[in-house]
């Protein structure tokens, strides 16, 4: 029964005695000895209702006013009906009600108590009105009969409050559990003195001490001296406002270390009596996992600022989130000046996102990006690469941009593919001088046969041999010209593919003439390309002179073909040669990979092929089976010409 | 009886101007257009001198060499490398594989008949002009 419900049932119950008590004094048919004191009498049994009416509802739980209320009532009652002079039954009602709310105490002891002084009053009264030892003993057998039913009310209220107590120690059972399991550890303190009263499992494992060590213990022993002063104001603080949290203090534990803890504390009210609940949690593991990750952090950001290369974080809407100190350097600027404001301003002063930025490609894709970004002001070329930073729902947070200053790698890849175009040259020259020495030995041969030869009819035929001879040389020197004049031009143009196929097969073939090798043209019409001559000449030099070289003069069959596919243009260089060992397939574009004994090879040749077609947005695949040949896939973007 | 010489090149005109100067001088000469027929000639003939190409289809001059110089009929045969490629580690791989004589491509008939007579061991006085 809740205190509410108790305090109103008492002080109906007391009303209904009130009134009836009043009627039967005032209105009943006896005589009233003194009308003043019955007044008075029935004036201080409302007061005492209404001031009751006033009293906090705990206290109706409480033995110590059920005592005098209940010893009062009867009093008044026993009183008012002396004065009224009347032993109607309606009296003896009235001593049933009060014993009913007396029995709302719920105690047993107190109930007997009650029964006993309200039979004797009754019985004083009975005894000085004479009714007592009448020969009619009706009256006489209300004495015990008002004992007994007390006795009655005794046992109801008993039986009800062990249930209740029975009740309460499955709960109380359930409680405990929940206490000693609880991953937090959880002291219970006395009110006034902070004493402890209960601590559970947790504690003893955090503090060290045990459970006997820690109760009666003044709650301030469990801190470190160092804090005292902090716990007092924090205790200060709880008792004001029945409530508080903090993190900042320690547990000082049996072995004097001390333990940072997140400290809750809240006062509860445990029957009369009122708690306070401290509940905390062990920090130990969560301090070394944020001093994990403060170092991390650190970590990461020395790293970040260690970069060399421009590093800048960018939010969906452009602006700077975070740079390293290559930027602050690069833009002469500091932090403060770049952070929040939107990039394009900061670095280049527009109004908009920069055209073939990737970091916008980036922002509308939340795929990563990157292009090329010369630089005229300096002369310089960057390579910008962007990539996505997603959430866990794949919402873009923020874009990287990395800037990599590749103006010095470019220059050594010029001059790589120049020293390779050079080796290449000298190559050829050497092809050349072979492939002239053969008919200007011819040429001399002859001659020097004719010089000789006196009969004049003869030297038709060997004049007829020195012609031939000498228009052999005089093509060799034609294709050489139109070779070296496409890789003298260097710069960027339209250019036939179809055509710098064909001038270059003639050249490498006239190196490798020995090599019966049979050439199918698959040539179809395609558009030119954006491109410079010589590099894309070097490209298929170096093709078509690795097919040759991979049939090994054993002879076989190269087919070169070209084709356009939507909007590039592809072409294709397969042999039948000894083809590529599967385990070299991924190695064979990088630089400095060659098979070839040394001296014979750069391990360039290839590598070169890729630089060139990337740079020219290219692409190159190549397929290759051991003794079935290998074909390298080239595809250009293709520039149709605007008529 | 007059001496027997084995032209070997795949280029038909010089192995006609060699023929019509080595005839006149009273050589006998037989031809071979490539490795392989060169090595069919060695095997059915005896040859005073071997004069012989380098890059040629099928099988190439090095071939040649290394198969005459192997068989103990004909390894005594000397050889004139003629060749085209005027580089030195062709001169070096040509005398290390038996070759007695490197010719580069052009030479004049003088040139020719000095490495003749030298190969041949003639005196200038044998050689019929």
């Amino acid at each position: 029964m809740e205190d509410q419900d108790r305090k109103k049932i008492i002080i109906m119950l007391r009303w209904t005695a009130i009134i009836v008590t009043s009627y039967l004094i005032l209105f009943g048919k006896g005589r009233v000895m003194n009308l003043h004191l019955s007044y008075l009498l029935i004036l201080i049994y409302l007061l005492s209702n209404v001031s009751l009416s006033f009293f906090p509802k705990k206290w109706f739980s409480n033995l110590k006013l059920f005592y005098p209320l209940v010893l009062l009532d009867t009093g008044i009652v026993s009183f008012g009906m002396y004065l009224s002079e009347k032993m109607v039954t309606d009296f003896y009602i009235v001593f049933f009600l009060i014993i009913i709310f007396a029995s709302v105490s719920r105690n047993f002891k107190l109930l007997m108590v009650i029964g006993g002084i309200t039979a004797l009053l009754y019985g004083v009264l009975l005894y000085s009105w004479g009714f007592l030892l009448k020969e009619d003993s009706s009256y006489t057998l209300r004495v015990p009969f008002i004992f007994i039913m007390t006795a009655f009310y005794g046992y109801i209220v008993q039986t009800l409050t062990r249930e209740k107590r029975q009740e309460l120690t499955i709960s109380e059972d359930k409680y405990r559990g929940l206490f000693e399991n609880a991953k937090e550890g959880i002291i219970l303190l006395r009110n006034h003195q902070l004493q402890i009263a209960d601590v559970n499992r947790e504690v003893e494992k955090v503090t060290g001490y045990i459970k006997g060590e820690l109760i009666q213990k003044e709650v301030f022993d469990l801190f470190p001296p160092e804090e005292m002063e902090k716990a007092r104001d924090y205790f200060k603080e709880v008792a004001e406002i029945g409530e508080g949290r903090t993190d900042s203090l320690s547990l000082m534990k049996k072995d004097g270390v001390s333990t940072e803890v997140d400290l809750s504390t809240k006062r509860i009210d445990l029957g009369d009596e009122s708690f306070y609940q401290m509940i905390f949690r062990d920090l130990t593991e969560q301090r070394k996992l944020e001093k994990k990750i403060r170092q991390s952090k650190r970590n990461l950001e020395a790293i970040f600022d260690g970069i060399r290369d421009q590093l800048s974080i960018q939010a969906p809407d452009y602006r700077i989130l975070r740079v390293n100190r290559a930027v602050v350097e690069r833009y002469q600027t500091t932090f403060e000046k770049l952070i929040n404001q939107k990039c394009y301003e900061a670095y280049f002063q527009r109004s908009k996102p920069c055209e073939r930025c990737p970091v916008s490609v980036t922002i509308e894709t939340k795929q990563p990006a990157t292009s090329i970004m010369k630089s005229s002001e300096n002369n310089t070329t960057m390579q910008v690469f962007s990539y996505p930073v997603l959430d866990e729902k794949g919402n873009l947070l923020s874009a990287i941009e990395y800037v990599k200053d590749i103006t010095e790698e470019q220059r050594l890849q010029e001059q790589l593919i120049q020293s390779e175009k050079l080796a290449g040259i000298g190559t050829l020259a050497s092809g050349v001088a072979h492939e002239i020495n053969n008919p200007l030995s011819g040429i001399i041969g002859m001659a020097e046969i004719a010089l000789e030869e006196e009969d004049p009819t003869k030297n038709e035929s060997y004049l007829k041999d020195i012609l031939d001879c000498a228009q052999r040389i005089s093509e060799i020197v034609k294709g050489l010209r139109s070779y070296s004049r496409a890789a003298k031009k260097g710069e960027q143009g339209l250019v036939d593919l179809n055509e710098v196929l064909e001038e270059t097969l003639k050249m490498v073939r006239l190196v490798a003439q020995k090599t019966p090798v049979e050439v199918i043209k698959k040539f179809q019409p395609v558009e030119k390309i954006q491109a410079n001559i010589g590099e894309i000449q070097q490209v298929f030099t170096n093709l078509i002179t690795n097919a040759f070289q991979a049939m090994d003069g054993k002879g076989g069959k190269l087919v070169l073909s070209t084709r356009s596919i939507g909007d590039s243009v592809e072409v294709k260089v397969s042999d039948d040669g000894m083809g590529i060992p599967q385990k070299y397939l991924s190695q064979i574009f990088d630089p400095f990979f060659t098979t070839k004994k040394p001296g014979e090879g750069t391990g360039l040749g290839l590598n070169i092929v890729y630089r060139i077609v990337t740079k020219h947005e290219g692409t190159i695949d190549v397929e290759s089976k051991e003794q079935i040949g290998t074909t390298f896939t080239i595809k250009f973007p293709a520039r149709r010409v605007e008529s | 009886m007059s001496r027997k010489i084995l032209i070997v090149d795949d280029e038909e005109v010089i192995r006609k101007f060699l023929r019509i100067h080595l005839t006149k001088l009273g050589y006998e000469v037989k031809e071979a257009a490539d490795g392989e027929q060169a090595i069919e000639q060695l095997g059915k003939d005896n040859f005073d001198l071997l004069i012989c190409d380098i890059l040629m289809p099928k099988k190439d001059g090095w071939e040649v060499i290394k198969e005459a110089k192997s068989d103990p009929k004909t390894k005594d045969i000397p050889v004139i490398v003629l060749t085209a490629k005027n580089e030195d580690t062709d001169m070096f791989k040509g005398y290390d594989m038996g070759a007695n004589y490197y010719m580069t491509k052009p030479f004049t008939k003088a040139q020719l008949l000095y490495g003749l007579k030298l190969m041949l061991k003639e005196t200038p006085e044998e050689i019929r002009v």
